[in-house]
């Protein structure tokens, strides 16, 4: 495949030079066909850098990475089946459920024999599957590979370039230009160098030619952006890791407070507003419907500072942040975020303030706080001490009658006191209380209460009523949470390392995009003038340098005569 | 640089089998929360009714049951003196017995122990936090540990009549360490 890799100039080059690193002398069999086509000139002819005579495993292995081909195979393969994450929602995205087996059936109910086929092929995890992050990390690799082999022969190349170029390599170049010299053909380089210096080209001479350069640092653009391409590629990939990267929900009635799992961190609800558009805000077919404005959560982040493992104390909590949080505005605290993910309309007692009154006197003894949630267990009431005997969040009975909580949630509580005091009897009075005002606890209540007295442990004395409980169509000594807001906690510790990698990658594309290399060679031959030149991109601009150039020195030339592409491309 | 471009090559290429060997083994491996026979059961520390703070690991070496438990769910209730009998029987033999309490009120708790005479240690859990670092899904939900340390059985839901966790109990005992 490979044949004679040294030059007629007398320098030996690697395998796989296409043209020769010292003199510029087209090497490959094709160049040499046709005399008169543009030279090749990627990577200026240099061979690659792992290019071998007897590649072994190891070679061949990273000769596979090594192929532009092969990355733009493994980013095709990627995208496409990173389309297959799309079809349907991902297994990431439901936030109730864990388990294989509820995935399964969640995907069979939604989406039918098609939503089988695709959980069973692992699609709905395409994201974090094997194959995904195992095309990922290859063409991490590939872009190491292709670089490395690519931008050291390439900084060599342009490191030590000859400044006289082989005449084939100077008549084939993009921009070329014959003419005869007359006089002293040192003295007019000197001159045409020095007009291309007014252009901001380098230039060196020698014996009567001359390399001229400018923006050579265009040409390290692509490899920046590759650095930070896998700068990038590594963050995401340190995702996996558990202590970067966290992703959940937490429901927060208001007013209540909750750790956030894994941190030592607590959230409040302090309160919860939400606005929705009036009817002349809405368009025709949304009139009369109920849209969302505004919805945003009063947040307060603690941050615990003592007995945060202790179980038997309640940890002590510290403010370190408060903040409104809105759909796009979110409480961001040492890069922990709380989103506003949605909200439910759902009425939970919170607290209430009932009266203790003496029905044989029908005087109010006095009034007090008494919460739904974690409820104290003593009540001073004037006189009287009301102790909590025994509490139901969500009062009901089992099969034998006996009361139990139906859930944990406070949705019909049922506390029972026994009140202590002056001339009361010696064991106590008992009696339960229902704060919910609907018909069914009160019925409880009474028959509870009647049952307390038959037993004797009560006389039906003292009960329990909240005064006034409504004040001008508001709710009057209640306190209770009308929405319950649901926030997503993120954390992302490769967040920054993402940004980096970008704006590394965005540096080497404005370098490569922004700057083109360009050179132009010449030499004279007994007052024959042969030059050429050769940019990256824009050659238009690259002609109007040397015509310019050309012009100064005497020679007036149109630029587009001096393309040697138009018959070709 | 030509003289270095083997270890380079072999440099980068582990690098390359290292991040992305664990990146790939990563997506390998179950997310799974549920626990299953074999498995080590999560360490917790709770308070129980007496304010007495109980590490998982005050149990190790002794064969353990551990029962997630909620005065809102009826077989949990049902089971209940089921369990303080085969506890009463079985903890001269060194069997231990948990309660786990699903987040519930500590009255609500307490006056529910009173009342069936439970006197193995009741832990309350916080914000159902231990509930979810085992996976509960349905309740009741029983672990039975060896004295290894190792679940030897987890049994979900449904009401444990006492021959079925004797039967269990002695398994476990014969499981010496």
């Amino acid at each position: 495949m490979f044949q004679n890799t040294k030059c007629e100039c007398g320098h030996q080059n690697p395998v796989g030079t296409v043209l020769c690193e010292s003199c510029g002398k087209p090497l490959d069999e094709k160049l040499l066909k046709d005399q008169d086509a543009p030279l090749e000139m990627r990577y200026d002819g240099v061979a690659r850098r792992s290019q071998k005579a007897n590649p072994h495993f190891v070679d061949r292995i990273w000769n596979f990475f090594s192929s532009v081909k092969i990355a733009v195979y493994l980013i095709v393969i990627t995208l496409i089946g990173a389309t297959f994450g799309t079809i349907f929602p991902q297994e990431s995205t439901l936030i109730n459920l864990t388990e294989r087996s509820e995935f399964a059936a969640f995907y069979k109910e939604e989406h039918g024999t098609a939503g089988v086929v695709y959980h069973a092929l692992g699609l709905s995890r395409t994201y974090e599957s094997w194959w995904f992050i195992g095309l990922l990390v290859m063409i991490g690799t590939s872009l190491v590979v292709c670089s490395l082999d690519r931008v050291l022969p390439l900084y060599r190349a342009l490191n030590k370039q000859q400044i006289r170029k082989h005449l084939q390599f100077i008549n084939r170049q993009m921009v070329t230009y014959a003419g005869t010299v007359s006089g002293d053909g040192k003295d007019w380089a000197e001159r045409f160098g020095k007009e291309l210096k007014r252009k901001r080209y380098r230039v060196y001479q020698e014996n009567g030619a001359l390399l001229a350069e400018k923006n050579r640092f265009s040409r390290w653009g692509p490899y920046i952006n590759h650095i930070g391409l896998i700068v990038f590629l590594l963050a995401v990939l340190g995702r996996s890791i558990p202590a970067w990267h966290m992703d959940q929900y937490l429901a927060l009635y208001e007013g209540e407070t909750r750790q956030i799992p894994g941190t030592n961190y607590f959230v409040k609800s302090v309160d919860f507003t939400i606005d929705y558009y009036s009817d002349e805000e809405l368009a025709s077919n949304q009139k009369g419907k109920l849209v969302a404005k505004l919805y945003e959560t009063k947040a307060v982040l603690y941050e615990c500072t003592d007995a945060c493992d202790d179980p038997t104390r309640d940890p002590v909590l510290t403010e370190v942040k408060s903040h409104d949080i809105r759909v796009n505005s979110a409480l961001t605290y040492k890069g922990l975020s709380l989103y506003q993910n949605s909200y439910q309309e759902r009425v939970r007692f919170i607290s209430v303030h009932p009266t203790l009154t003496d029905s044989e006197t029908g005087q109010a003894i006095g009034s007090f706080d008494l919460k739904m949630d974690r409820p104290d267990e003593e009540y001073r009431v004037g006189r009287y001490t009301l102790k909590l005997n025994d509490y139901y969040p969500d009062f009901g009975l089992d099969e034998q009658t006996r009361p139990m909580t139906k859930t944990r949630e406070p949705n019909n509580p049922a506390f029972v006191f026994r009140v202590t005091g002056p001339d009361v009897q010696e064991k106590g009075e008992i009696f339960i209380y229902f704060p919910m005002p609907s018909e069914k606890s009160k019925y409880y209540e009474q028959i509870l209460n009647e049952s307390f007295k038959t037993r004797g442990d009560s006389t039906g004395r003292f009960s329990l009523k909240v005064e006034n409980p409504i004040v001008d169509g508001k709710m009057n000594n209640i306190e209770f949470s009308e929405y319950t807001t649901f926030l997503n906690i993120r954390m992302d510790k490769a967040m920054p390392y993402i940004w980096v990698g970008a704006a590394i990658s965005m540096i080497g594309l404005v370098m490569g995009f922004y700057w083109q290399h360009r050179r132009i060679w010449l030499r004279i031959d007994d007052g024959k003038l042969s030059l050429g030149g050769h940019t990256n991109k824009n050659s238009f601009g690259l002609r109007a340098d040397v015509a310019w150039a050309l012009g100064k020195v005497g020679t007036e030339v149109d630029p587009k005569s001096l393309d040697n592409r138009g018959n070709v491309r | 640089m030509g003289r270095y471009r083997k270890p380079i090559q072999y440099v980068i290429l582990a690098f390359v089998l290292l991040v992305g060997g664990y990146a790939i083994g990563n997506s390998l491996m179950t997310k799974s929360v549920v626990l299953a026979k074999g498995d080590e059961p999560p360490g917790f520390r709770l308070a129980d009714l007496q304010k007495q703070v109980h590490d998982m690991e005050d149990y190790k070496g002794k064969p353990l049951i551990i029962n997630f438990w909620g005065t809102f769910c009826p077989p949990c209730r049902d089971e209940m003196p089921a369990l303080q009998n085969q506890y009463e029987k079985w903890k001269d033999q060194g069997l231990e017995l948990i309660g786990i309490n699903l987040s519930e009120d500590k009255l609500t708790v307490e006056s529910f122990i009173r009342q069936i005479g439970v006197d193995f240690p009741i832990l309350l859990d916080n914000d159902k936090k231990t509930e979810k670092a085992y996976g509960l899904k349905q309740y009741p939900t029983t672990f039975f540990i060896t004295p290894s340390g190792k679940i030897q059985e987890v049994v979900i839901g449904g009401l444990l009549t006492e021959e079925e966790i004797e039967s269990r109990v002695e398994r476990l005992i014969q499981a010496k360490p």
